[in-house]
């Protein structure tokens, strides 16, 4: 699960900096991999209390590799509950999460003390220092959960997002050379087209396949777009132009914010 | 005369009142969409049930998690959701595969609220599901094609999911959202059946501008959880649906979202041509346990002073039923399913909490029952014929020990740990209990030495069907509770069973399938539970035909 938003995002210091890089003996590193593991393992429904299984597995009394440890806590197990710490841990963040893994082999059946484990400072958000707060801000705009109608609703950028419409990550030196507003409210819609069924429905749509027995589309009706499949033969007409404008879809921001997004958006592009 | 005109009035009432039996066919996940999980159907009776007998098997070929569904039954075709989306329609006599779906999963996405599905929704020859990675799709209900399929959120941003069962109401498709232990802020989605789009949303935390959003401190709004997991209710006649709204996050730490917290931990009565709050209940304000009010909402007509009430019934985490009227969302009453609760006294007339045992950053606190819940998500059912409630409960106990936290986008946010501990008297385990709705009282109780994790069915053969973790199906004496009949299915039970009929001949059918996130609990204190097998089959059941 390498989720590139979420790395730019925060960076959850479950880490305690101040012990991090130093050289520590086996208790202590087993301490610190005790702390680690009650602010991120053990919480809710995950591991459980020192290990003691929960919606995941149990990890006390069990042996396991090293080798299989490490690469489990940094990668994840695709498509599980368990996702990839790797973006948020140090190597020696893992390392002391291993030795503490497997000082539980030997366990019994009750952990320790859970007071031993608690009142840590709160893991606090870093945000990603390359970012200046123009992009910042855009990137939150562009994937805003808050608002119903946002631009990730039809662009994927970074992995996140449904890609209705072009890939925003592809424009040319010249589209990006244009003020915001003219790009993002103004810009000829080319790929919409209007469809109309012979039940005498109307709508503006993105045509992804068209086979002798089903058309997928993207209906743009309503945000978000829906991935339709279509029986050819109730599609009366295919036209275009669509009477689709771009300005519709990006309703919900002001002025300034369209800026700000654009922003990001070029910072993306000059990222590639 | 008075008296003739209070019957006259039952009778008309009744008349008036939702029938929400089923009969030949059980067509939606709460058997209707008042949600009783009571069959109509008398031919299985106490007199003949020990004759039960398997009539067919089907078996899903997917594991894990269990099989957590609620089959349905239209016209002699059933249809059944497995975890990964999969569903298959099978013919309801025999159990023959007339179809299967498998839905295409991103090669990553997250299961953080377990790779299960608890159901679909049919209306009108369209089947509706929500999917693992937040999406809802609608099939055509014959041939298992894909009409359409549309994001509700990124599942990479939001960590959410959807795993219940969609409702279907006017032509919509109502559809909720895990992620109440994430930093994400819960809502509820209405869809056209026909073509997917988007019709409403009602947030379950009010934004910026809003009533109810001075309940929430600084922006611990947009991270406050109230996640709408399990499926609603819908009354056609008042126009509205009920949902209940899950615990606010991070569960156990509250520090940084003093206030009430609506509408978590609340029933909402939304109209449903627009998503608009008509009323709404909050069981728990400002939850530090993480009691969702999340469970099944149940319709009913019953006569309070000697006056037919509409009502709704819905047991919480925390242990309490609850009843409200559902016309007003006014309280009438609330009462324990379960022996071992401390994190209250009780609950006072007007519906307000009394007494608050709150978890404490840095130092373990014993809760009962445990984050389990008092009952679990699994429905009870009510008997109209009976005039009770059956539902499970569970005795058992936690240390928590909350954990000051600050939210992440999409990230768990559980603001501390727990670990199972047993009860102070010692004796934990489930139980199930017909329970009279407006006192609480227990007309019979059936132990069991573990958790009872599957839903109860009620039929008019005056039998209660449910089953346990050992694989046992059985049933009981809706009466007496005696148990009449059991069979084993070899993996332990986390569904919810059904009965439909099929030309005059009736069947019962369940789920059967060992998983999800509380049987993981379990291990915790019952160490033996980790070798339980997982499955994923349904089991049906019929009398023999010369029986009949
Ligand atoms: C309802 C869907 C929808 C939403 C919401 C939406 N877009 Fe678009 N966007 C499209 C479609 C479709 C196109 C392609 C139009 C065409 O060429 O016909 C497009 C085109 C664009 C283009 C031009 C790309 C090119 O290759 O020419 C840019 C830039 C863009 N969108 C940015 C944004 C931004 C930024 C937002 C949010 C502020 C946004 N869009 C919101 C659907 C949407």
């Amino acid at each position: 699960m390498k989720l590139a938003i979420r790395v730019f995002f925060f960076l959850p210091a479950l880490l305690l900096a101040d012990q991090a890089g130093t050289s520590l003996g086996t208790s202590a590193v087993v301490a610190r991999g005790d702390k680690l593991f009650a602010q991120g393992c053990a919480v809710g429904y995950c591991h459980g209390s020192a290990g003691a299984a929960a919606r995941s597995p149990r990890l006390r009394g069990r042996t396991f590799e090293r080798d299989y440890l490490v690469k489990v806590i940094r990668d994840g197990i695709p498509n599980t509950a368990m996702p990839a710490w790797g973006d948020r841990l140090t190597d020696d963040d893992i390392n002391a999460l291993v030795a503490y893994i497997q000082s539980l082999a030997t366990a019994s059946g009750d952990g320790p003390a859970p007071s031993e484990t608690a009142s840590l400072a709160p893991p606090v958000a870093v945000k990603d220092s390359d970012l200046s707060p123009d992009v910042r801000q855009g990137r939150e705009l562009f994937y805003d959960p808050q608002r119903l109608q946002r631009c990730s609703n039809c662009h994927r950028v970074q992995g996140i997002g449904t890609p209705v419409g072009p890939d925003l990550a592809k424009l040319s030196r010249a589209q990006l050379a244009a003020e915001a507003v003219n790009a993002l409210k103004y810009g000829r819609p080319r790929r919409v087209q209007g469809i109309v069924t012979k039940d005498g429905d109307r709508f503006p749509a993105i045509l992804i396949e068209r086979g002798p027995s089903e058309t997928r589309i993207y209906d743009l009706k309503a945000i978000p777009p829906v991935q339709r499949n279509l029986p050819t033969t109730e599609i009366q007409s295919i036209q275009q132009p669509s009477g689709w404008r771009h300005s519709q879809a990006v309703q919900s921001y002001a002025t300034d914010e369209l800026k700000a997004v654009w922003t990001f958006i070029r910072w993306v592009t000059e990222r590639k | 005369m008075t008296r003739l005109l209070t019957l006259s009035l039952l009778i008309g009432s009744a008349l008036l009142a939702q029938d929400g039996s089923t009969k030949e066919n059980w067509p939606e996940y709460g058997g209707q969409n008042s949600a009783w999980r009571y069959s109509a159907l008398d031919q299985v009776d106490t007199s003949n049930v020990a004759q039960l007998a398997a009539a067919w098997v089907f078996q899903t070929g997917d594991n894990d998690g269990g099989l957590q569904s609620t089959p349905l039954v239209i016209d002699g075709v059933m249809y059944v959701s497995t975890s990964h989306n999969r569903v298959f329609a099978l013919d309801a006599v025999t159990g023959k595969r007339l179809w299967s779906y498998i839905y295409e999963l991103p090669k990553t996405f997250t299961t953080f609220y377990g790779p299960w599905n608890r159901g679909v929704a049919i209306s009108e020859g369209r089947l509706v599901m929500g999917t693992l990675d937040n999406h809802v799709v609608a099939l055509d209900a014959k041939t298992g094609r894909q009409l359409w399929k549309v994001n509700v959120e990124d599942a990479n941003q939001c960590g959410c999911n959807i795993t219940a069962a969609p409702l279907i109401a006017k032509g919509k498709v109502i559809v909720g959202v895990t992620g109440g232990d994430s930093a994400h802020r819960g809502y509820l989605n209405a869809f056209d059946l026909k073509t997917g789009r988007h019709l409403w949303r009602f947030w379950t935390i009010p934004g910026p501008g809003e009533k109810g959003h001075e309940t929430w401190q600084g922006d611990s709004w947009k991270f406050g959880g109230g996640s709408t997991w399990m499926t609603g209710s819908f009354d056609a006649s008042l126009g509205l649906v009920y949902w209940a709204v899950g615990n606010p996050a991070a569960d156990f730490y509250g520090g940084n979202r003093k206030g009430d917290n609506l509408y978590t931990d609340s029933i909402v009565a939304l109209d449903v041509e627009t998503g608009k709050l008509k009323w709404h209940f909050q069981q728990v304000p400002h939850d530090v346990w993480d009691w969702d009010a999340a469970y099944e909402i149940v319709l009913a007509e019953i006569p309070i002073n000697a006056l037919p009430r509409k009502v709704l019934i819905n047991v919480s985490k925390g242990g309490y039923t609850y009843v409200l009227d559902r016309t007003t969302g006014e309280f009438i009453t609330a009462w324990p399913v379960a022996k071992n609760i401390n994190w209250i006294k009780g609950v006072g007339p007007k519906g307000e909490l009394l007494g608050r045992n709150e978890p404490v950053v840095g130092k373990p606190k014993l809760i009962c029952p445990s984050i389990g819940g008092g009952r679990s998500w699994n429905h009870g059912a009510w008997s109209p014929k009976a005039g009770l409630f059956f539902t499970t409960g569970i005795e058992w106990c936690e240390e928590v020990t909350a954990q000051a936290e600050t939210p992440s986008e999409g990230k768990t946010f559980f603001g501390g740990t727990f670990k199972l501990v047993p009860t102070p008297d010692k004796k934990s385990g489930g139980h199930l209990g017909a329970y009279e709705p407006l006192t609480g009282k227990a007309v019979w109780k059936y132990e069991y030495k573990y958790p009872l994790l599957a839903s109860v069915l009620a039929t008019a053969g005056n039998l209660i069907f449910t089953g346990d973790a050992e694989g046992d199906f059985f049933a009981l004496d809706a009466r007496s509770g005696k148990k009449l009949w059991s069979f084993n299915t070899g993996s332990g039970h986390r569904g919810s069973s059904i009965s439909y009929s099929v030309n005059g001949r009736q069947y019962i059918a369940t789920p059967s399938g060992w998983g999800s996130a509380v049987a993981g609990l379990m291990q915790q204190f019952w160490p033996e539970t980790e070798q339980f097998p997982n499955g994923s089959a349904v089991f049906v059941f019929a009398l023999p035909e010369q029986k009949r």
